[in-house]
């Protein structure tokens, strides 16, 4: 048993549940399904062809930074004439600014070596959530000899440097991994991404919230503020 | 082909990374009138989103082709085939090339809208939702309804074959049939401020010329808002699926990545050009030719470049370089060749846009 570790950031991204129609949201992390779609386009699984046996990988996410939430005005005018205040479609697309997160897949060790190659070589372009989202930076972190839970608490902190001198000195992170008794429920489970038929089941997982504990020495959050010093006379 | 055969299978990936610095402008907005941002290393940046530059690309882009081999984005497609049906026929009235169109349309399966109402002339149907339709594709439509006999299967086909070169490039979704969807080779980023941008407003008085003498008051007054910025444009493309998505035509690749690369460095979205008068070119463009996977090169500028007196440009462009550098000592493979245009990092050299170009093609057709 093996855990395959990635590191998902880039300037946005943007991780849609069940999102049809003009208000597009973004999760607050990477789903289970965008994710394998990342990897079956690294792999280059084209989009008739079978993911069952990466379905069959068990998936988490540390939230190592959460990121801001962004609003896209989107909007597609027709063909037949200038720029022009005239829209045909209007939507508003949501996405996570500025996040990066830790996903782990744990499963069929032949497998995950695959995808660690693939991630490096990738036959398609990978994009985090949407096309226009190209991840920066190294993605797979490689594997890890343990089991997903371990594996992705026992990872060092992603997050980056500016965020880690602005954060406090005890900083928790939240971990959202596919559990057997899970209280989440999502259709989150994907069985085809052909485009006849784009299939997803349920999944159940569950969100640990204090799942790390870390002890930032970066951290230069000043903490003891005297709030009556300049009237005392003091600095 | 197993996994590792398409994994170990060639490929070539074009990184395509402009700094370019855009004057105060208010190219794309949100439905409040403001300037799009995105925060990014903690700062708020200028943002110009990957869609609306996307769109300024494919006009350019069409501009670089005959229209024989692109493709029209329209709702009006019975009209496009009904042209093309007198154009290959002229003893055929407009009037019942509609009608054939309308029929050899319907056979695939595609809605059609637009029953004119009571007393009004009749109106063309058109699509429900915004079709991609390449000159191939309905002139192979315009064939098939003179023809006469076709089948479902025949109509699909149709649709399929004879990919536009921007259909190939910048993909086509299709609500009512899946099937005919295809996958874009290329991928456009949202594009970035390399340093952090405060958005300015311009307050602004219009004054009636017409009015009397001792009336002070401007006609009108409000606020724009605008902001400039030097902006991280990155885009890529898969050459290896570009390829086989033209049926293996190394030429035309060659001649589309170079299209490619001419759109995205000349092409500009066009919001409130008549204010601001915008129309600028890139200060750099630093083109690469991959063999591993593409990479984009924003986490140079996730630290923002700070004000100086040397503007931003000279900064953003070093930086560029060193993050090329650092990626490829470290998790990424050197680059098959690269070039640079316009303003370079000190270490290197640069080459007009023209000759760029014609390095870059012949090393396209003899490496892909």
């Amino acid at each position: 048993m093996a855990t395959l570790l990635m590191r998902l950031a880039g300037p946005m991204q943007s991780w849609g549940g069940d999102v049809k129609f003009g208000r597009r949201m973004t999760e607050r992390q990477p789903t289970k399904s965008g994710v394998l779609g990342l990897v079956a386009s690294a792999l280059g699984r084209r989009r008739d062809d079978d993911i069952s046996d990466l379905s069959q990988l068990r998936f988490g996410v540390r939230i190592d930074q959460p990121g801001k939430l962004l609003r896209d005005y989107h909007t597609i005018q027709w063909e037949g004439g200038k720029y022009s205040n005239k829209f045909s479609d209007i939507s508003e697309r949501y996405y996570l600014s500025d996040a990066v997160f830790l996903a782990g897949l744990e499963g069929d060790e032949e497998l995950l070596k695959k995808i660690d190659v693939a991630l490096a070589k990738p036959v398609f372009p990978l994009y985090l959530g949407r096309r226009s989202c190209p991840p920066e930076g190294q993605i797979s972190l490689g594997m890890r000899p343990g089991c997903l839970e371990d594996s992705i608490r026992g990872e060092g902190w992603q997050a980056s440097e500016w965020y880690r001198s602005k954060s406090a000195s005890m900083v928790y992170l939240e971990v959202i991994e596919d559990s057997d008794n899970g209280a989440i429920l999502s259709r989150d489970l994907p069985l085809s991404f052909s485009q006849k038929h784009r299939k997803y089941t349920f999944r159940t997982s569950s969100d640990d919230v204090e799942a790390v504990k870390i002890d930032n020495m970066e951290s230069r959050q000043i903490t003891d503020h005297d709030a009556m010093a300049t009237l005392r006379g003091g600095r | 082909m197993t996994d590792m055969d398409k994994i170990n299978s060639n490929r070539m990936y074009l990184d395509v990374h402009v700094i370019q610095t855009v004057p105060p402008s208010n190219i794309n907005r949100d439905d409040t009138g403001s300037p799009k941002t995105c925060t990014y290393g903690g700062a708020v940046r200028a943002r110009v989103s990957s869609q609306s530059w996307k769109r300024a690309i494919r006009t350019y882009f069409g501009e670089e082709f005959s229209e024989d081999e692109l493709s029209t984005r329209t709702y009006k497609i019975v009209e496009l085939v009904a042209n093309r049906i007198v154009e290959y026929d002229s003893t055929i009235e407009f009037e019942d090339a509609v009608d054939m169109a309308v029929k050899v349309i319907k056979k695939g399966e595609i809605k059609l809208d637009g029953k004119s109402k009571k007393g009004e002339p009749d109106k063309i149907p058109e699509s429900k939702y915004l079709f991609f339709l390449s000159t191939k594709q309905s002139k192979n439509l315009a064939k098939l309804a003179i023809d006469g006999e076709y089948s479902e299967n025949d109509v699909k086909n149709a649709l399929k074959a004879g990919c536009g070169i921007d259909l190939a490039l910048f993909g086509r979704m299709v609500a009512d049939d899946p099937s005919l969807n295809v996958d874009a080779s290329s991928q456009v980023a949202h594009a970035i401020s390399t340093h952090r941008v405060q958005p300015e407003y311009d307050f602004y008085t219009a004054v009636d010329e017409m009015s009397p003498d001792d009336n002070k008051g401007a006609g009108m007054m409000g606020t724009i808002e605008f902001d400039s910025s030097t902006l991280y444009r990155y885009a890529t493309v898969a050459l290896h699926e570009l390829c086989s998505q033209l049926s293996d035509d190394k030429d035309t690749t060659s001649e589309v990545a170079a299209a490619f690369i001419k759109s995205m460095a000349l092409s500009m979205p066009t919001g409130k050009q008549n204010t601001f008068a915008n129309r600028t070119v890139p200060d750099s463009i630093f083109v690469s030719l991959r063999s591993d996977q593409p990479i984009n090169l924003v986490g140079a500028f996730e630290s923002p470049i700070q004000q100086s007196s040397n503007g931003y440009v000279t900064s953003s462009v070093e930086r560029l370089a060193e993050k090329e550098e650092e990626v490829c000592s470290t998790f990424a493979e050197s680059p098959l060749k690269t070039w640079w245009i316009g303003k370079k990092p000190a270490s290197k050299t640069s080459m007009s846009m023209g000759e760029a170009m014609e390095e870059i093609k012949s090393f396209i057709l003899s490496e892909l």
